[in-house]
C-alpha cells in the first residue's frame, strides 16, 4: 500500500471515529435531556405541582392528633397541652420531610439526586427487610419481578416468533385462520384472565395456589422453595401468557409475511433457493433489527411490573412496589423508580442506535456513504 | 439426517420441561420434612403457653379472596375487619366459615357551623337546624338498608358497645326516643328557622338573597359512607335544598374538612368516621374533643362555639373534676343532652366489623378492635377439636416498619403479631377493657381522696388518703451526663407528694421465667427501659432523640418516682400524679416495662455510635437504618455489635445495672443471644405465649412457634373466648286495664341458660307514655335465675291515661360492656274492656 493510500485510509478512519464521537456525545446529550425532563415531569406530577405539601401536612395533622387522643396516657392532658403536643409532634414531622421548604426548591433537589442516581431514603415507605434506602426497596422486589415478567415475557417472545415464522409459511391454513381469530382476545388484560384462572383452577379445581410467590410458610429446603415458587408461577404466568400471545403472534406473523412479499424474496424463490435459506437469509436477517429493538423494549419492560396482575396473584413485584409509593406519595421512590426506568429506556435506545449498524449494513451515521 | 437447528427449539423446550419436572419431584420429597403441625386430641388444661402448635401469618389484600380460602383450608383466620354486606353474606352463607363482630367504627355527619365569609346561608350555622337533622336521618334505614344490617343505630357521643353506655342507659334512651327519625318534625323546624334566618320557599326549594339555598355534601367515597352521604343529599333536596355532591378520598376530603377554613363555605356536611381500637371505658373526654375548639387546633374546631354549659361540662368530664361515679353519671347526662342539642355531629350508626375465620376455630376477639384489637388472641386461638396444629391468618399488611421495641412499627397488623411474643404483667378484657392480672399476684392503689378512682375487680385493693408521700429513696429520674439514677431526696429535698401510689407485687417465680432465647429473667429487663427513657429525652445523651422530647415531657408531668421494695417476690412502688378512673387499668399503666437488656443492649450501642437508630425520625435525621430486629441491613450491624458485646462481656449502664446482674449472666444472655439469632436469623426475644420462629419479610410470611416454657396452663384465658351479650326476652300482657297493676317477665339468657344473677350489674326500666315521654323508670331485682320481674302498680297505669305505652329494659352484665336492650309496647285500657292476652316471650331487640 502507498503512503498515500494509508493517510487516506488513516484520514478515513479519523474522519468516522470523528462523526462516531460526535454522533455519540449529540446522542447522549439528547437522551440525557429527555430522561431530564421527563424525571422532572415525574417529579411535578408525583407532587401535583406542589399541592401534594397540602395534603401531606392535613394527613401529618389529623395523624398526629388521633395518636394523642386514642392514647390512654394523654386522656388527662389539659386540652392546651395537648394540642401543644399535637403541634409539637406535627413540627417534627414537617421538618423530618422538609415541607417548611418551597417545593420549587425541594424538586430541583429531587432532580439532581435523580440524575446522580443517587436514590437516597424514601419518606415514608420502608422495605419489606425494614430499609429506608430506595436502592433496597427497589432491589428487593426485583428478583420477584424479574423472575415472573421475564418468564412470561420470554415465553410470549419466543414462542410468538417462532409461531409466527411457522404461520407466515403457512398463511391461509386453518391455523393461521384460527390465530388471527383468536388475536383479539388480547384485548382482555393478564389480570382479567387470571382472576378467571384462580376461580377455576386454585378455587374449582384447586390444582395451583391462589396467589402469592410461594406457600405459607415458605419451605426451608432450596429444592421444596423453587417447586412451590414454580407452582406458585404457573397461573400468573398462564394469565399473561394467553392475554398476550395471540396477538403477538398475530403482529409477528404479519411483520413476516410483508417481509416475505418483498422483491429480493421474490427474486430468490425464483432463482430456486431453498426454504430455509430464503428464511434465514432473506428474511429473518434484514428484519433483525426490529426483532432486537422488540426483544431490547420487552427486556426493560419488565422493570415496571404490573400493578393489578401483581394485586390479583399477590405477587410481591416492582408493580406493587410502585402503587404503594403513589399511595403514600413517597417521591423519592416513584423517582427512583422512574429515574431507573428511565435510564435503563435511554441505554437501550442508545445501544439499539448501534446494534442497528452492526446487524443493517444500510444504516450509516449521519453524512456516511450509504 | 436430523437438522439439529430445526430441533433446538424443541431441545430447550425438552430441557425445560425436564428442569421443571425435576424442581417439583424434589420439592415434593422436601415438602414432607416441613410438614404442618397437626390438631392431636388433647386436654387444654394439661398443657402449658399457646393452644396451637404454630402460627403463620401471610400477606392477603384481597378480602373478597378470604372465604374461598378458608373454604378451601389455606387459611383460618383474616386479621381485617369487613364492613361489606357482600362479603359477609358470603360468610354466612359458607359452612365452613364463621365470624366474630367487633363494634369500634362509627359513622357521623360533620356539620359545619361557621357562618361563611361570603354571605351565603349556612344554615347549619343554625344550632336548632343541625338539631334537626337528627330527626331527618333515619337511622334504622342506614343500618339495615346502606349498612347491610352491619351496623347499630346511635344517637349520641357514645359508643353502644361501651362501658359509659351502660352504665347511661337509662338516660341515653330517654334521648334515642326524644331523638328517633320524625322527617315531618325536622320539617317544620328546618323550615320556621329557615324563614326566620330569611330565606323563601319558592315552589318547594330554599331561596336566599334571590339565590337557591346549595348545600355542599362531602362524601367520601371509600366504603358505606358513599351512601350514606347520597342518602343525607337526598333528604335535604327532599327538604328543598340544592346539593352539590362532592365525592372525595380520605385525602382529597381532608384538605376540605380539616384543613380549609370552615368560614370559605367550601362545604356544609361531611360523611366522617372515627375508630377505636380499644374499648375506652371514660368517654367523658369526647365531649370536649368533638364539640370543642380545644378538642383540635385545626380551623374547623375553632369554628365550635358550644353552649357556656356544655363547654363547661365538657372541661370539667376532661379533667375528670366530680367526686363519686354518680356524680359523674350526672354530668354525663347533661352533657348528652347539651350535645344533642348543639349537634355539630350527627351520630348515625355503630358499624359492626365481620372478621371471618374457620367454622372449627375459636379466639377471643375484642368488643372494639377485633382480633388485630385482641390481647388474648395468642392465649385462646385454637381448634375446637382438639389442641395444636397450624393457624394459618391472612393480613392485609405486615411488618410495615422496622421492628424494636422502643420505637417501631405501631401498625395494628404489626402489634397483633407482637403481643403474641410479649407476656404482659396484665391484660385487657375484650368485652370491658378492664385489665386482668396476668403477672400480678395482687396490686394496692392508693389515692388522694379527691381522685375519681374507682375499682371493679377484686385483685386490687383500693384506698383513699389524704396525702401520699413518695419516699426518699424512690428513683425520680435519670442523670445521663453522669450516667446514674437520682433519688426523690437528692432531687426534691423538700420532699415530694404524688396523687397516686400503686404497689405491685408479681408472681411467685416471675424471676425464674426465661426469655425465648433460654435467657432468665432478670431485674435489670426492668430497670434498663426506665433508664432509656430519660436518656432519649436528654441533650447530653448520645441516644438524644427530639422527637421522644414531647411524649417524655408528658410523661415527667405526672412521673414522681418508683422503687423496687422487694425481689422475692418481686414488688415495685410507683408514684405518679395521673389517675385512670379504674384501679386496674391503673396498675397496668403502671407497670415497668421490660425487655431483654442484652438485646435492647445491642440497639442501645448501636445508636450511641451513629450506626442505628430506634425511631423513624431519629435514623432519618442522622441519615442511618432504623433498628430492626427482624431484618434488613440492620441484622448485619446488631451482629457485629453482638459480637463485640460478647467479647468485652459489655453490659449496659454498668455502674447501675451491675447491682442486678453478675458477669455469668452477661456471658450467658450474650451465648444465647448468639445461638438463637443464628438459628432463627432475627434478634427478636420475648418472653410470650409464642416466639419468632422465621419471618420471610419479601414472600410476606411469619411464622410463630408456641413457646414451650411459658409458664401458665393453656387454658388460663378460655373463659374469655366468647362475649357472654345477654339474651333478653320480655314476657307481658299487650293490654293493660286502668285500675288493674300488671307484671312483667324478663328472661335473661346467654346460649339458651340462664345468665347468673350475680354477673348482672344492672336492670333498669323506663316507661314511656303515649308521647314518648317518660313517665317512670327503675332497677330490677332478681326473682328466679335468669328471671327477673316488673311490677307496675294500677296508681302507675293509671298516670299514663288509656293510649299506647312502652317498656324499655336495659340490661347491663359485669362480664361485657356491651348492653342488651328489650322493648315492649302494651295499651292501657279503661277497666273490665278486654281480656288479657299476653305477648309471646320474643327476644325484642333494639330499635
Amino acid at each position: 500500500m502507498t503512503d498515500g493510500a494509508v493517510n487516506a485510509a488513516r484520514r478515513g478512519w479519523l474522519r468516522d471515529l470523528r462523526r462516531l464521537a460526535v454522533f455519540t456525545g449529540k446522542r447522549l446529550l439528547a437522551l440525557l435531556v429527555t430522561v431530564l425532563i421527563g424525571v422532572y415531569l415525574t417529579i411535578v406530577i408525583a407532587n401535583m405541582g406542589g399541592q401534594v405539601d397540602d395534603l401531606r401536612l392535613a394527613q401529618i395533622e389529623t395523624t398526629a392528633a388521633e395518636a394523642v387522643r386514642a392514647d390512654p396516657a394523654f386522656h388527662d392532658l389539659p386540652s392546651a397541652e395537648r394540642t401543644e403536643l399535637v403541634e409539637q409532634q406535627v413540627a417534627l414531622e414537617v421538618e423530618r420531610l422538609r415541607l417548611d421548604e418551597p417545593f420549587i426548591w425541594r424538586s430541583f433537589d429531587y432532580l439532581y439526586q435523580a440524575m446522580i442516581l443517587d436514590l437516597g431514603r424514601a419518606e415514608e415507605m420502608h422495605s419489606d427487610a425494614g430499609s429506608r434506602q430506595v436502592f433496597n426497596i427497589i432491589a428487593e422486589r426485583l428478583p420477584a419481578t424479574l423472575l415472573l415478567f421475564g418468564t412470561a415475557n420470554l415465553l410470549v417472545f419466543f414462542v410468538a416468533v417462532f409461531a409466527a415464522l411457522g404461520l407466515s409459511r403457512r398463511y391461509g391454513s386453518a391455523l393461521d385462520q384460527s390465530v388471527i381469530g383468536l388475536a383479539p382476545s388480547s384485548a382482555a388484560p393478564g389480570w382479567f384472565y387470571g382472576i378467571f384462572l384462580i376461580l377455576l383452577l386454585a378455587f374449582i379445581w384447586p390444582l395451583f395456589p391462589a396467589g402469592g410467590m410461594v406457600s405459607v410458610p415458605p419451605p426451608e429446603d432450596g429444592w421444596a422453595y423453587a417447586s412451590s415458587v414454580l407452582r406458585h408461577m404457573a397461573l400468573p404466568v398462564l394469565a399473561m401468557f394467553i392475554s398476550q400471545i395471540f396477538i403477538s403472534i398475530y403482529s409477528w406473523r404479519t411483520f413476516f409475511l410483508i417481509h416475505s412479499s418483498e422483491d429480493y424474496v421474490e427474486m430468490a424463490r425464483a432463482k430456486g433457493l431453498p426454504d430455509r435459506l430464503i428464511e434465514q437469509r432473506y428474511i429473518l436477517r434484514p428484519t433483525l433489527s426490529p426483532i432486537v429493538t422488540s426483544f431490547l423494549l420487552m427486556l426493560i419492560g419488565l422493570w415496571s411490573g404490573a400493578i393489578i396482575l401483581e394485586q390479583v396473584f399477590n405477587w410481591p413485584g416492582l408493580g406493587t412496589l410502585l402503587f404503594e409509593a403513589i399511595g403514600h406519595r413517597d417521591t423519592p421512590v416513584i423517582i427512583g423508580s422512574v429515574v431507573i426506568f428511565a435510564y435503563l429506556l435511554a441505554i437501550t435506545v442508545f445501544v439499539l442506535d448501534f446494534l442497528y449498524a452492526i446487524l443493517d449494513p444500510r444504516v450509516r451515521i449521519e453524512g456516511g456513504r450509504s | 439426517m436430523f437438522d439439529l437447528r430445526r430441533l433446538l427449539p424443541l431441545l430447550i423446550l425438552a430441557l425445560l420441561a425436564v428442569a421443571i419436572a425435576g424442581t417439583l419431584w424434589m420439592g415434593g420429597r422436601g415438602v414432607d420434612q416441613g410438614a404442618a403441625p397437626t390438631v392431636q386430641p388433647g386436654d387444654a388444661s394439661e398443657r402449658r403457653g399457646a393452644l396451637v402448635d404454630e402460627v403463620v401469618f401471610t400477606v392477603e389484600s384481597d378480602p373478597g379472596r378470604i372465604t374461598a380460602l378458608i373454604e378451601r383450608g389455606s387459611h383460618h383466620l383474616f386479621g381485617q375487619g369487613l364492613d361489606s354486606a357482600t362479603l359477609f353474606r358470603q360468610i354466612q352463607a359458607s359452612p365452613a366459615v364463621g365470624h366474630h363482630f367487633s363494634r369500634g367504627s362509627v359513622a357521623e355527619l360533620t356539620l359545619n357551623p361557621a357562618e361563611f365569609e361570603d354571605g351565603q346561608l349556612n344554615p347549619f350555622a343554625d344550632r336548632e337546624i343541625r338539631e334537626a337533622v337528627n330527626w331527618l336521618v333515619d337511622r334504622s334505614h342506614i343500618a339495615e338498608e346502606l349498612y347491610g344490617g352491619l351496623a347499630t343505630p346511635r344517637y349520641l357521643p357514645l359508643n353502644t358497645a361501651f362501658p359509659d353506655y351502660a352504665r347511661l342507659a337509662g338516660p341515653a334512651r330517654e334521648l334515642e326516643i326524644r331523638y328517633r327519625h320524625d322527617a315531618e318534625r325536622a320539617r317544620r323546624v328546618i323550615g320556621e328557622r329557615m324563614e326566620a334566618l330569611g330565606a323563601e320557599q319558592r315552589d318547594g326549594r330554599w331561596f336566599h338573597d334571590d339565590a337557591p339555598v346549595s348545600i355542599r355534601v362531602l362524601i367520601r367515597t371509600e366504603d358505606n359512607r358513599e351512601r350514606v352521604g347520597d342518602y343525607v343529599a337526598n333528604r335535604l333536596e327532599d327538604l328543598g335544598f340544592e346539593t352539590e355532591r362532592l365525592y372525595r378520598t380520605a385525602d382529597e376530603a381532608t384538605r376540605l374538612w380539616i384543613a380549609s377554613d370552615p368560614a370559605a363555605g367550601r362545604w356544609h356536611v361531611y360523611t366522617g368516621g372515627w375508630i377505636s381500637t380499644v374499648i375506652n371505658r371514660d368517654v367523658g373526654g369526647d365531649f370536649n374533643y368533638y364539640y370543642t375548639p380545644r378538642g383540635r387546633p385545626d380551623p374547623l374546631w375553632q369554628a365550635y362555639d358550644p353552649d357556656p354549659e356544655l363547654d363547661e361540662l365538657a372541661e370539667r368530664l376532661e379533667r375528670r373534676e366530680y367526686q363519686s361515679v354518680e356524680e359523674r353519671e350526672e354530668l354525663m347526662a347533661r352533657a348528652l343532652e347539651l350535645a344533642m342539642k348543639d349537634s355539630v355531629r350527627i351520630w348515625l350508626v355503630d358499624q359492626q366489623s365481620v372478621w371471618p375465620h374457620a367454622a372449627n376455630l375459636e379466639v377471643a376477639v375484642d368488643l372494639a378492635g377485633g382480633v388485630t384489637g385482641s390481647g388474648l388472641w395468642p392465649y385462646t386461638l385454637r381448634f375446637r377439636d382438639g389442641v395444636g396444629g397450624r393457624v394459618v391468618i391472612g393480613t392485609p399488611s405486615m411488618l410495615t416498619e422496622p421492628w424494636n421495641p422502643v420505637a417501631g412499627s405501631n401498625w395494628i397488623f404489626d402489634q397483633m403479631i407482637l403481643r403474641s411474643l410479649s407476656d404482659p404483667a396484665a391484660l385487657a378484657d375484650p368485652f370491658t377493657g378492664l385489665y386482668r392480672p396476668q403477672r400480678i399476684a395482687r396490686a394496692r392503689v392508693t389515692v388522694e381522696e379527691d381522685a375519681p378512682v374507682g375499682r371493679t375487680l377484686d385483685w386490687v385493693e383500693l384506698e383513699s388518703v389524704e396525702r401520699i408521700e413518695v419516699p426518699g429513696d424512690a428513683w425520680l429520674r435519670w442523670d445521663a451526663a453522669e450516667g446514674r439514677k437520682v433519688t426523690v431526696d437528692e432531687a426534691e429535698p423538700e420532699g415530694l407528694t404524688a396523687r397516686s401510689r400503686t404497689e405491685i407485687e408479681f408472681h411467685d417465680g416471675y424471676l425464674d421465667r426465661y426469655w425465648h432465647d433460654g435467657s432468665r429473667v432478670s431485674v435489670a429487663d426492668m430497670i434498663l427501659p426506665w433508664i432509656l427513657t430519660f436518656e432519649r429525652a436528654d441533650e447530653d445523651s448520645a441516644l438524644f432523640d427530639p422527637g421522644h422530647v414531647p411524649t417524655f415531657s408528658v410523661y415527667e408531668r405526672h412521673f414522681r418516682g418508683w422503687r423496687i421494695t422487694d425481689t422475692d417476690p418481686l414488688t415495685v412502688e410507683v408514684y405518679s400524679d395521673q389517675v385512670f378512673p379504674d384501679a386496674e387499668n391503673l396498675v397496668a399503666n403502671r407497670v415497668p416495662a421490660t425487655q431483654p437488656w442484652h438485646v435492647l443492649g445491642l440497639g442501645i450501642e448501636a445508636e450511641r455510635q451513629g450506626d442505628l437508630a430506634f425511631s423513624t425520625g431519629q435514623a432519618d435525621r442522622r441519615g442511618v437504618e432504623q433498628t430492626n430486629l427482624v431484618g434488613g441491613p440492620a441484622l448485619e450491624i446488631l451482629r457485629d455489635y453482638l459480637r463485640a458485646a460478647r467479647a468485652a462481656e459489655r453490659l449496659p449502664f454498668e455502674e447501675t445495672l451491675s447491682e442486678w446482674v453478675d458477669p455469668e449472666e452477661i456471658r450467658e444472655r450474650y451465648a444465647a443471644l448468639e445461638q438463637w439469632q443464628a438459628e432463627r436469623g432475627h434478634f427478636w426475644v420475648g418472653d410470650g405465649p409464642f416466639y419468632l420462629h422465621r419471618v420471610r419479610a419479601v414472600e410476606g410470611s411469619l411464622v410463630l412457634r408456641r413457646f414451650e416454657d411459658f409458664p401458665d396452663p393453656a387454658d388460663k384465658w378460655l373463659r374469655f373466648a366468647e362475649p357472654r351479650i345477654p339474651e333478653v326476652s320480655v314476657d307481658g300482657p299487650l293490654i293493660a286495664e286502668l285500675g288493674e297493676a300488671v307484671s312483667l317477665d324478663l328472661d335473661i339468657r346467654f346460649g339458651g341458660e340462664p345468665y347468673p344473677h350475680e354477673d348482672i350489674d344492672e336492670v333498669r326500666w323506663m316507661l314511656f307514655d303515649g308521647d314518648d315521654r317518660l313517665a317512670r323508670r327503675g332497677e330490677l331485682e332478681p326473682d328466679a335465675e335468669g328471671r327477673w320481674r316488673l311490677h307496675l302498680d294500677a296508681e302507675i297505669l293509671d298516670a299514663l291515661g288509656t293510649g299506647a305505652n312502652s317498656l324499655e329494659f336495659a340490661v347491663t352484665a359485669t362480664p361485657v360492656a356491651l348492653p342488651a336492650f328489650a322493648t315492649h309496647a302494651f295499651a292501657t285500657v279503661p277497666g273490665g274492656r278486654v281480656p288479657q292476652p299476653r305477648a309471646d316471650p320474643a327476644e325484642e331487640g333494639d330499635d
